[in-house]
């Protein structure tokens, strides 16, 4: 049997040999959060962001890496899911972009200034390329119901496609991520998310161009679809929440950040939509 | 008790039963804010309830360790504290210092950074007033010069404890280093220096009312606070998974996590020997079912919620959802609540001068039941609301806002659950008050000297 001079031994040694190992770790993790980081893309706006993530006691209602009160939503891919204008506009009045009365919830406003909004966004866009093991292991959506099988899917499209059917390569891509189009845009008529539901856009497109509401110069509705993709601020759909100052809340890098060919998949899969 | 400065103790309690009252206020507004829609929305929001709801049960969860401390080491080391004058100023400062960070809460005033929203000012406090009460017991044993296990295990828990606080005060540029030394404070409390303060004060307590060999208890408390440290300090990295540190923290993170529970079960099994082994050989049963049942609910609570989602193939999916606040809830309830209401229980008749049979604490054995059944209750709403949550919104893809509203049924389980809680520390707070306290006299001659030292 042990003695208590043995188990004050145990216990004295377990914690020195153990708070050694952490320590040891430690350093070595050191070495690697730049790397791990981009701790050079901490620029002054992403240090001030931080600031004002910290002002706001945003951590005690959302979520940053899954760290945080469980309130409100993870934030740590937001910027890969909402482009710039977007989170402008919602930061400026969360009001005009959820209905309390429909998720008995809602942001109070943040009353922040164009350049504190700047800067949070900076940082937020900073933590969303931290290398985290690749966490969240499939995108969290901040609102929809994406059923029945219309969720976002991350990873090689490659893996997920054997159809050569451009509708059918078009439809993965719209529930890949990136670009994570079904993270903004839902399928279902009348839900919608952070942009407006695509339920028959295709039949809806040709109606449009006939209407003379149209601003664009779209003749065909495959044409107008490319022009959405592209040129979103081309023709605005109606609404506070999808637009402001003639300028809508779509990314529009979808030029630099798809080729050709993805492009007209996901025209042939929006067109099946009717 | 046997000493005049013992009755320290009496204050801080008070204190500590107030803030866990007040706490209770916070929690309950902030669960019906998960049933929205909440009509405080522009005066006191979410994020301010919460965080007055968990800064308040840290804070009246050190008052009361600080005030069974001031109760225990006089009568471990056999003599009165170094200076009674001392003990009160630390507690008027560390009252006001608390009452100011709170009200400070409510009007905007946070570092924002969770569960250290303290400001600065209000860190530097905290670390004086952590000086101020290491400084008066360690003064007091000098004095003495005599010392127990028991009583150093209790001690170098709060020591340690106050210098694991000096991460919190650091400041980094990077926000992932900032997460990784947050950690140092957090987990390290909880998960090491506070259980070291648990197994010491549960020591103390199973020596006194079971009547168990001190040598043999303190011999096994070694070894549990030997466990706790081999496998919570490394088990520090179960909070590194996705912040952005390195691969090697998950494989670390699983393996050591999974040996915590060891050390609990360990706490609970010897909670339980010491009391079928020795029996009752002390009429306060009501201060024994809070220190076997903390030792039993911290083994259920943290260490076998903790495991539950900790291994990091579970965790990539549980990992920022209500899971965690099912084990945040039932961890802090088990460990540091119910240890701290054992001391209470266990002190309170000492102070009165009331009876300590069942007839006279049946309110008291009211206060523990609801209490635990409220805990279980609120612990099993937070659990099935967060299964619920990982498989809509993590698996399926269902958005944030629609999984919530899909889980009104938990909420509404979840309120009531806390209801029950609340009323269960309401009878106890009652049952402390109900009796006035007796101006100490002289010495209570019906406790037992402690023999071995």
């Amino acid at each position: 049997m042990l003695t208590k001079r043995q188990t004050r031994l145990f216990f004295v040694g377990g914690t020195l040999l153990f708070a050694a190992i952490f320590i040891g770790l430690t350093i070595d993790s050191h070495r690697q959060f730049a790397t791990l980081t981009n701790a050079d893309q901490i620029t002054p706006a992403v240090s001030a962001g931080k600031d004002v993530w910290h002002a706001g006691n945003c951590i005690n209602c959302h979520t940053l890496m899954g760290e945080g009160a469980y309130y409100a939503p993870d934030l740590t891919k937001i910027t890969q899911q909402r482009g710039t204008p977007y989170l402008t506009a919602f930061l400026k009045n969360p009001s005009q972009f959820y209905s309390e009365k429909k998720h008995r919830r809602l942001m109070p406003n943040p009353k922040l200034n164009d350049e504190e909004i700047a800067q949070v966004i900076a940082f937020l866009d900073w933590v969303s390329k931290i290398d985290n093991q690749g966490w969240p292991p499939r995108p969290i959506l901040v609102s929809g119901n994406t059923f029945p099988g219309a969720g976002a899917v991350s990873g090689a499209l490659e893996t997920v496609v054997l159809s050569s059917e451009p509708s059918v390569r078009g439809q993965a891509l719209f529930r890949s991520t990136p670009p994570g189009c079904s993270s903004c845009h839902s399928v279902v008529a009348n839900v919608n998310l952070a942009g407006p539901s695509l339920a028959g856009v295709g039949a809806r497109a040709a109606a449009l161009i006939a209407s003379g509401q149209y601003t664009g110069t779209a003749t065909t509705p495959e044409k107008y679809l490319l022009e959405s993709i592209l040129m979103p601020s081309t023709h605005l759909v109606a609404g506070a929440m999808y637009s402001a100052g003639g300028r809508s809340f779509m990314p529009d890098n979808y030029r630099e950040t798809l080729d050709p060919a993805q492009v007209a998949n996901l025209v042939a899969y929006l067109m099946t939509l009717k | 008790m046997r000493y005049r400065s013992q009755w320290v103790a009496y204050s801080y309690f008070t204190v500590a039963l107030l803030l866990y009252g007040l706490q209770m206020v916070f929690g309950l507004l902030s669960a019906a804010k998960y049933l929205g829609p909440d009509p405080l929305l522009n005066v006191l929001a979410f994020d301010v309830t919460k965080e007055v709801h968990t800064n308040l049960l840290i804070v009246w969860v050190l008052t009361g360790f600080m005030g069974a401390t001031y109760y225990v080491v006089p009568e471990e080391s056999r003599t009165e504290i170094y200076s009674v004058k001392l003990a009160y100023w630390q507690l008027g400062i560390w009252t006001v210092n608390g009452v100011v960070a709170v009200v400070g809460y409510l009007f905007g005033w946070t570092e924002g950074n969770k569960l250290l929203e303290q400001p600065v000012p209000v860190k530097l406090t905290i670390v004086v007033c952590m000086l101020l009460f290491l400084y008066n017991i360690f003064m007091t044993i000098r004095k003495s010069g005599r010392w127990t296990t028991t009583e150093g295990v209790l001690l170098a828990g709060l020591a340690l404890a106050a210098i694991l606080y000096l991460p919190a005060l650091l400041q980094f540029h990077n926000y992932t280093v900032s997460i990784f030394y947050r950690w140092w404070t957090v987990h390290l409390w909880v998960e090491g220096v506070w259980e070291m303060v648990q197994a010491g004060l549960l020591a103390y307590l199973l020596i006194r009312l079971s009547g168990a060999d001190r040598e043999m208890m303190e011999k096994w408390l070694y070894v549990i606070v030997g466990l706790v440290f081999i496998a919570g300090i490394l088990g520090t990295a179960h909070h590194y998974y996705w912040v952005g540190v390195p691969k090697y923290w998950l494989p670390i993170g699983g393996a050591f996590s999974a040996l915590e529970p060891l050390a609990l079960f360990g706490m609970a099994i010897y909670a339980y020997t010491a009391m079928r082994r020795s029996g009752f050989s002390h009429p306060n049963k009501l201060a024994m079912h809070w220190a076997v049942g903390s030792a039993v609910f911290t083994a259920f609570g943290a260490g076998l919620l903790g495991l539950a989602h900790t291994w990091p193939s579970v965790n990539k999916w549980t990992h920022g959802t209500l899971i965690t606040a099912m084990h945040g809830h039932a961890a802090f309830f088990g460990a540091y609540v119910m240890i701290v209401l054992a001391m209470i229980s266990y002190a309170l008749p000492h102070f009165t001068g009331r009876g300590e049979n069942d007839t006279e604490s049946s309110l008291g054995y009211w206060a523990f039941w609801l209490q635990i059944g409220g805990m279980f209750g609120m612990t099993l709403s937070f659990a099935t609301a967060g299964i619920a949550q990982v498989y809509l919104e993590r698996i399926m893809g269902v958005g944030y806002l629609d999984t919530q509203l899909k889980l009104q049924v938990h909420f509404l389980m979840l309120i009531g659950a806390a209801t029950i809680f609340t009323i269960g520390v309401a009878a106890f707070i009652w049952d402390f008050f109900r009796v006035k306290p007796v101006v100490w006299t002289t010495p209570d001659v019906a406790e037992q000297t402690p023999v071995t030292v």
